[in-house]
């Protein structure tokens, strides 16, 4: 069965662009899945198997830091590995994301080659 | 404090790397720009222990050239792609500018960011704060990334 990927972001364009950057990283995951913000993505994960998030922090309705919360307090889902790909750098915010499950961060801006070095290893 | 390299490294940075596109700084505007002809504005803001907004402007060929290369798709109007990026940009923008203010950016938070376009309209956010305008010439034009900012004590 092919892999599964989730991009959760509030700008389809940061949507289209991880996207191509997994294809441009020479990550061709069979299914790439999207929502708009963490609200999205739970709902969608009720009926969908992924392998791997790419999530943002900043987001409206939910955001990442708390879609991490909420995703870890369900069995059926908190075992998935999260990447956050996000503007918001600081340290602080990052070691939360970490504490809360996230597996590693990409920075806004980034490199197809940042993202085949992150995300390679997890697929 | 001079708020001017931060916004031309951010600047340049994002649009090297993931717009593939060389962008040239030229001279801080020595007076701010508030009304704006068919163009194209993103917008974020910024609140904590610096309060005031990020603003990216451009007039809709070079908006819809920049749109282009950001999406890898053409674009001939300013539609919600246009004003999607634009969005996009400005928080781009507005996390590097934050990571230059503050060590941990537990204390700023940036807001959802948006994007405003039209024949004319006009943009006047604080006009008592301190603002730097730095233009940012392209193949197809020049485009303005400002940065209004407030230290809250």
């Amino acid at each position: 069965m092919g892999k599964k990927v989730l991009i959760i972001d509030d700008s389809s364009t940061m949507r289209k662009i991880v996207t191509r950057s997994l294809r441009q990283a020479g990550l061709d995951f069979d299914t790439i899945l999207e929502a708009g913000d963490g609200v999205e993505a739970l709902q969608l994960l009720q009926n969908e198997k992924v392998d791997l998030i790419l999530s943002d922090i900043n987001m409206p309705n939910m955001d990442g830091i708390e879609f991490l919360r909420q995703k870890a307090g369900i069995d059926a889902i908190k075992g998935i590995p999260v990447i956050m790909i996000t503007t918001e750098a600081g340290a602080d915010i990052l070691t939360e994301a970490k504490s809360l499950g996230a597996a590693g961060n990409i920075k806004k801006p980034f490199t197809p080659d940042q993202i085949s070095e992150i995300i390679g290893p997890l697929v | 404090m001079n708020w001017e390299p931060n916004i031309i490294a951010a600047t340049t940075e994002i649009f090297s790397t993931m717009l593939m596109m060389e962008v040239v700084p030229e001279p801080a505007l020595s007076e701010r720009v508030t009304k704006h002809n068919d163009s194209i504005s993103g917008i974020i803001g910024l609140a904590g222990s610096y309060k005031g907004m990020l603003a990216i402007h451009a007039p809709a060929p070079v908006a819809m050239t920049i749109t282009t290369n950001f999406l890898g798709m053409e674009v001939d109007s300013l539609n919600d792609d246009v004003k999607d990026a634009f969005g996009e940009l400005a928080n781009m923008l507005g996390g590097s500018v934050k990571s230059g203010l503050s060590e941990n950016s537990r204390d700023i938070q940036l807001s959802i960011p948006s994007a405003v376009c039209g024949e004319e309209y006009t943009l006047d956010y604080q006009p008592k704060n301190r603002t730097t305008s730095v233009p940012f010439k392209t193949g197809e034009g020049t485009f303005v990334v400002e940065l209004q900012l407030e230290k809250q004590e």
